[in-house]
């Protein structure tokens, strides 16, 4: 395993500059899908159930046993524990699983990426396969084992690709950087996804610019399989035209294409809540019927466009984010005291959804071992869990003198034992959610969502172990059509329903609603995205977004120097700990040249360097250590850049 | 005659709310659409078209009216070969406002020559049956201003739009032509006269 334990050294383009950014870990040495269904008898090769092996070109030999090994290691945890495996930790690599049906996936990394992001990475890469394909199991009945390879390759190396190592351990989205331009465009863009969302047959969408996002109406777990195919298409567009797909009207530089893609319940359900949350009055909740009536949606969202209501000063500011549901990189909006940004946000509305989805499931199929089943597997995942953080952090002696914990820290039992209760409690109050959830007016739910957000820490944590968990992703994969429309660079993307391209008038109506206002938002980011960016300042510092799944940073624009490898590898350490240890609010984490700082609430995680600030360093507490001073250079230093900490 | 198709940049100025964007619709996706949000910023729909035997490829620009999206607007005025300035029949002050779009048109296009640059002027909204501009009024400020051709037009039902738009082109062909007349006269004067100046002296 060690031959693929390597550093490397990446070149990232970025605008006219090439970057050289040191990768302190491979990304990933080992992704594999093995199908159990295929290995019954003594007799079946272990190659039978092998669907895919990364790196292709390991020797079968070497496959068949890390999958052989693999499969019976986590089959006996899993049996023995009576719970899924969630993660496998060796001395110098770790492996993310997944087992679902007779399936199992596997992804292996270096120790240094935090658990939290291997695990999302393996989450992401099977939930973007099945977007785009379907079911696992009908799919790999329906094409060939190569067909299905490359398009496994295809989004191992989206997910390892074009983004920086911060982008990795958060696996967050790329949005345009905000502040080089005019924050009108991105109400404009708002603007059009909402006129686009006048035709009935429009679930939702998001506008990119080069790969990044520039608004979105999505939940950020779906805008993220949306960008793998725009991605890919941006590509295939710079290279000489290979095969054409479903092209309809092509003029100029702009042309538009319809892929069919498929979606789960919960997102289906999101996306419709979060078109009813972006109403400015309250209506009956609609969206327990997956296929809503299209009639009643039209005249529904017809009254939610700008032009109706007085347009002043005030709405520019106000109505992206509360009224239409925008993921915007605006780091600004998600502050700490800002509580207008949790409440109809695109992240937490897909919960409370998938809440309702989980449970009615859950409820129909094995009401009796429901309770008993959740508490098991976040039970065993959290003590997990747990031991990696000691040796995450506390065990690195590399680099890692002192650690202090300014905040409230709970450890060991305690932790497990606190967090088995409002798991029990949370049950309650799921059901209760559930049932609230659908008789009242959509106001109250907001707040409620709110609510949820803002509360503890485990219930989230609960929420994000069972978000992509996947009991539910293959079950019923509704089928629907990612319309997408380029402008040169620019692509609005939007999910449909299946019916959109067939329909008579709705993908004309949408293409000449839309074609004046990008080419029109085209020119101006074609315009502003040339400023150069201003001095980075003495520190460095990662603002990450958990509702919107983006990241603010000033580290990506420069060459890194050492201060910058500490605080990358110092800001993985710290996510980490952050995921595991839920009631921690501040950290700081230094070695003998740099301490970074590091602070989180349910909504954000910032981490602050300042650099050169060593020299108070003495090694033991001392009430002078400039680490101290830590906490209040990051608030000021960071409100300059939209963050605020106070 | 039919040889060239060339790509006309035509730009729609005035107030907020006369009917830029509905023009513009109009014109080219034949739609008249009552829930239209505000431009922010500039917008632009290509249109190909012949007239008088020209093929041309019209690319016509919409603008924010608005006062506080002035500085998105105004650097792609430059390049354009022909404005229109427009206003709505039912809003007076959209009519007086006129020869401020002019003036910030020509500041911010960098327009050479203003006395000949080929401006067309539109009283949209004729379908309204308050007019506060009367025909006259709008005739008569045309013609103190450099001989402007006036269009009334109504994107709601179509009433002149496209004639309004294929003036345009004819004013920005006839401009052509009337510089290619020109341009080889002027060619011929600064090629020579250094030589002639070597002579005198």
């Amino acid at each position: 395993m060690n031959k693929y334990s390597f550093s490397s050294y990446v070149l990232i383009g970025r605008g006219d500059a090439c970057i050289l950014i040191l990768w302190l870990h491979p990304t990933f040495n080992y992704f594999l899908l093995y199908d159990g269904s295929k290995v019954k008898e003594e007799g079946d090769p272990t190659r039978a159930g092998i669907c895919y092996f990364y790196p292709e070109e390991t020797p079968l030999e070497q496959q068949e046993l890390l999958c052989g090994q693999l499969a019976g290691v986590s089959r006996c945890v899993a049996e023995l524990s009576t719970s899924p495996v969630r993660l496998l930790r060796l001395r110098r690599s770790k492996f993310a699983v997944r087992m679902r049906e007779q399936f199992l996936w596997a992804l292996s990394s270096s120790v240094d990426v935090p658990d939290v992001s291997i695990c999302e990475f393996l989450d992401q890469l099977i939930s973007l396969f099945c977007f785009y394909n379907g079911p696992v199991r009908q799919s790999y009945q329906l094409h060939s084992r190569a067909d299905l390879s490359a398009h496994w390759a295809k989004y191992l190396s989206h997910l390892q690709g074009g983004s920086t190592e911060l982008h990795h351990i958060f696996s967050c989205l790329q949005t345009i950087d905000a502040t080089k331009i005019d924050p009108l465009l991105l109400l404009k863009a708002a603007l059009i996804l909402q006129a686009c969302q006048r035709c009935p047959l429009v679930l939702a969408g998001c506008i990119l610019y080069r790969g990044r996002i520039v608004s979105t109406q999505m939940p950020p777990s779906l805008t993220l399989k949306v960008m793998v195919h725009e991605t890919e298409t941006y590509n295939q567009e710079h290279r000489p035209p290979a095969n054409e797909r479903s092209t309809f009207s092509t003029g100029g530089q702009s042309s538009t294409m319809t892929t069919p893609v498929f979606l789960n319940p919960s997102e289906v359900q999101a996306l419709h809540s979060a078109g009813e949350l972006c109403c400015f009055f309250s209506t009956s909740r609609s969206h327990c019927s997956p296929q809503p009536d299209p009639r009643a949606r039209k005249s529904r969202l017809l009254s939610r466009t700008l032009s109706d209501t007085p347009f002043s000063e005030q709405d520019l500011t106000n109505s992206s984010p509360s009224a239409s549901c925008q993921t915007m990189p605006c780091s600004h909006r998600s502050s700490l005291s800002d509580e207008s940004c949790f409440s109809p946000s695109p992240g937490s509305s897909q919960d409370s959804a998938h809440f309702a989805a989980t449970h009615q499931s859950e409820d129909s199929s094995h009401a009796d071992s429901e309770s008993h089943d959740y508490k098991l597997s976040n039970g065993i995942t959290l003590s997990e869990v747990n031991g990696d953080s000691k040796e995450a952090v506390f065990g690195d002696k590399e680099e890692t003198m002192i650690k202090t914990i300014i905040g409230s820290v709970e450890e060991g039992n305690s932790l497990t034992n606190g967090h088995h209760l409002t798991l029990e409690d949370e049950k309650d109050q799921n059901h209760e959610d559930h049932e609230r959830h659908l008789h009242r007016p959509v106001k109250e739910e907001r707040l409620d969502v709110g609510r949820r957000v803002l509360g503890d820490s485990p219930e989230k944590m609960w929420r994000e172990e069972n978000r992509t968990c996947g009991e539910e992703i293959d079950s019923e994969l509704l089928p629907m059509v990612l319309y997408e429309h380029r402008v040169r660079a620019l692509v609005l993307a939007l999910l449909v329903e299946p019916q959109f391209p067939t329909d008579r008038t709705a993908p004309e109506e949408v293409y000449h609603s839309s074609l004046a206002s990008l080419n029109g938002l085209e020119v101006h980011l074609r315009t502003s995205s040339s400023g150069a960016p201003g001095p980075p300042g003495p520190y460095s510092f990662a603002h990450y977004d958990c509702i919107q799944n983006t990241l603010t940073t000033n580290l990506s624009g420069r060459l890194p120097g050492p201060q910058d490898r500490s605080f990358v590898r110092a800001t993985a350490l710290l996510h980490s700990h952050f995921s595991h240890t839920y009631s921690a609010q501040e950290a700081i984490i230094r070695s003998a040249g740099a301490a970074v700082y590091g602070t989180r609430s349910a909504a954000q995680e910032t981490f602050f360097l300042q650099h050169a600030a060593t020299a108070r360093n003495s090694g033991i507490p001392n009430p002078l250590d400039s680490a101290f001073a830590l906490p209040n250079k990051a608030r000021h230093r960071l409100l300059k850049h939209g963050v605020n900490l106070l | 005659m039919a040889s060239k198709s060339s790509l006309l940049k035509v730009i729609l100025l005035g107030d907020g709310g006369v009917g830029k964007s509905s023009l513009m619709n109009r014109y080219v996706t034949n739609k008249f659409d009552t829930h239209l949000f505000h431009t922010i910023g500039v917008e632009f729909l290509n249109k190909d078209v012949e007239v008088d035997g020209h093929m041309v490829t019209l690319q016509i620009w919409d603008t924010a009216g608005q006062e506080r999206f002035r500085s998105l607007r105004t650097p792609f005025y430059r390049g354009s070969d022909c404005c229109l300035l427009t206003f709505s029949v039912d809003d007076s002050q959209s009519f007086l406002n006129l020869g401020n779009w002019r003036k910030e048109f020509i500041y911010y296009a960098d327009v050479k020559e203003p006395e000949t640059f080929p401006f067309v002027v539109l009283g949209n909204k004729l379908d309204v049956t308050e007019r506060q501009v009367s025909t006259e009024e709008a005739q008569q400020w045309c013609q103190e201003n450099g001989n402007y051709s006036y269009y009334e037009t109504s994107a709601k039902d179509a009433t002149n739009v496209a004639s309004a738009f294929e003036e345009a082109v004819r004013r920005v062909l006839a401009m052509e032509d009337r510089a290619e007349h020109l341009i080889p006269t002027d060619t011929v004067n600064l090629h020579r006269k250094p030589r002639s100046n070597t002579t005198c002296c």
